[in-house]
């Protein structure tokens, strides 16, 4: 994509760093019975550290890495569902994570409900939910079980509905953790230029993804990450060998 | 002419950045940020309230009549059983509607601190995967309890009526002051304690049992002046057992509610006396609130300190 000229910084990452630590016990019991001996029951291991960067409006981000590089973590972060233990992480626009798809459907509401029920979780109001019913159902193409409980959706047809209504919500920036492999090939496809329209529109992208066909495809910009730092940033195909190289440590 | 991407990146230019969540003001200025951040997803929390509400006995044919069934049969049994059985409607005139509004005012407290201590880890899925304000969760409980609360209440006030005891007097301003009570602390208990239960599981089942204990020392299968008759002879143990915002609030709520408390009765051959209200009842009741308040108040800042990990740690 054509990148603006002077375009403004939308995410600010200033030295982030995320530490989790992974306690052994869970119940009151085995915490008594630990007690005192509590820190050899801790594990802690850096998921992020010291990473900084900034995005520019209208570009699209990869973040890639090996499994357990802190990629994953990292989009969290950003999109303010895990706090950082040092650093900030500002923002401004109006922000939209894809990090599951439906990840607010409720198995018993059916479609509808669970329309409002997520564009409210994402940010729509129910006037402006009311306006894009329509046209959500017709990009899911799945109108005549749209009042039918979600539990009886083939997953096919459960990723369409939450898809359709994550590209429905205007974001300014999109947090994507790779779900943009759903559906069949012809709704792949639609998923894809929807993605590329998006960009068009000067929408700012951070997508997460194992695949370095897709990413190349997609992004301007690639972030490397192994062990929680990053090792690369810049372009996309210096990025993807940049990727294989880090797997190699 | 200007492109969409330009529109936007000069309106976006025009923003200023925002820290993310929590990274802001603490105390104090934290807890009105929460507050108008909640405030701002107030269509959210409609349709998480209707979600509860929904879902719960969606696939019954019955519906909502369930919620009305437990209840009446709790009312059944304390009526049957420690009413007629053991005698205590002998000593407590009107007997059905006292104890049916304390059921139906120590139905909605328990709902909301017993639901909403789990609403957080029951919404797990949303909480890892979503940014919202997560106080909306425990305030989705408190708001299908107060859902389920009015249909009794419905049928609480049908039943006064029916029973021909329409208690109209300023007592019935009592009613909303305790409805207000509960409410102030028990979503203060239930945002703490659902913060608290994503970190100790235990918490959940500890809950059950402090309830289960807490429904005896309020009035609420029997009266107050047994209360005083019993401690007669040590009035600071009265004082004690009205520092239970609840005690203090189910008192409120059966005076204005359950007339003949407040009068003189005749049942069989005994005489029996109107009830001893608390002296300065307003008064304790304005601190209740007051205190509640506070608390509540505590309760947001230390579930704002925890909500941090909350991804991380369901």
């Amino acid at each position: 994509m054509p990148a603006l000229r002077n375009a403004p910084t939308v995410v600010r990452v200033t030295d982030v760093s995320k530490r989790f630590v992974i306690r052994k016990e869970k119940s009151l019991k085995e915490r008594i019975v630990n007690f005192g001996r509590s820190q050899k029951h801790k594990d802690d291991f850096w998921a992020l550290r010291n990473v900084s960067f900034e995005i520019k409006a209208g570009t699209t981000i990869g973040l890639v890495g090996a499994n357990g590089s802190g990629k994953s973590t990292l989009l969290k972060v950003l999109g303010g569902i895990i706090q950082p233990n040092d650093g900030t992480v500002e923002r401004r626009g109006r922000l939209a994570a894809l990090l599951e798809l439906g990840a607010g459907f409720h198995p018993d509401l059916t479609g509808r409900e669970n329309v409002y029920l997520n564009s409210a979780i994402l940010g729509l109001t129910r006037k402006q939910t009311d306006e894009y019913f329509q046209s959500i159902v017709d990009f899911s193409e799945i109108e005549e079980f749209i009042d039918t409980q979600v539990k009886f959706y083939s997953s096919g047809m459960y990723v369409r509905l939450a898809f359709a209504i994550a590209v429905h919500v205007d974001p300014d920036i999109l947090l994507v953790d790779e779900v943009l492999a759903v559906g069949d090939e012809p709704f792949q496809e639609k998923c894809m230029n929807k993605i590329k329209e998006f960009q068009a529109e000067g929408r700012t992208i951070i997508l997460v993804s194992h695949s370095a066909g897709q990413v190349e495809e997609l992004c301007d910009r690639v972030v490397v990450l192994s062990h929680g730092n990053v090792v690369f940033d810049g372009g996309a195909a210096d990025g993807i060998l940049a990727l294989r190289e880090s797997f190699e440590h | 002419m200007a492109t969409q991407a330009e529109v936007r990146a000069e309106r976006l230019a025009q923003l200023p950045f925002e820290a993310s969540a929590n990274a802001g003001p603490k105390s104090v200025g934290g807890f009105i940020a929460s507050v108008q951040e909640i405030f701002s997803h107030r269509e959210l929390l409609d349709l998480l309230i209707r979600r509860e509400l929904k879902s719960r006995y969606k696939d019954s044919t019955l519906g909502f009549v369930w919620s009305l069934i437990k209840p009446l049969v709790q009312l059944l049994i304390y009526y049957v059983f420690i009413g007629t059985v053991l005698g205590a409607a002998r000593g407590v005139p009107q007997f059905a509607i006292f104890v049916f509004s304390g059921l139906t005012l120590w139905g909605l407290y328990s709902e909301i601190i017993a639901s909403g201590t789990s609403s957080i880890v029951t919404n797990a899925g949303l909480i890892k995967k979503v940014y919202l304000p997560r106080e909306i969760f425990p305030l989705a409980s408190t708001g299908s309890a107060i859902f389920n609360f009015l249909i009794q209440m419905i049928v609480l006030l049908a039943a006064i009526l029916l029973l021909g005891q329409f208690p109209i007097s300023l007592n019935l301003l009592y009613v909303p002051a305790a409805v207000v009570i509960v409410l102030i602390w028990g979503v203060a208990f239930a945002v703490l304690l659902s913060a608290l239960n994503v970190y100790l599981r235990d918490i959940q089942y500890l809950v059950e049992v402090a309830m289960l204990l807490l429904f005896w020392a309020s009035p609420i299968v029997y009266s107050w002046n047994l209360v005083v008759d019993a401690a007669k002879a040590h009035s600071w143990l009265l004082e004690i057992y009205l520092l239970n915002p609840v005690s203090l609030a189910m008192l409120a709520f059966q005076r204005g509610l359950w007339q003949a408390g407040s009068q003189v009765n005749v049942i069989g051959t005994n005489t029996i006396q109107p009830q001893q209200w608390p002296a300065y009842m307003d008064v304790r009741l304005a601190f209740a609130a007051i205190a509640g308040l506070v608390v509540l108040f505590i309760a947001q800042r230390i579930f704002a300190r925890l909500q941090g990990n909350f991804a991380q740690e369901i």
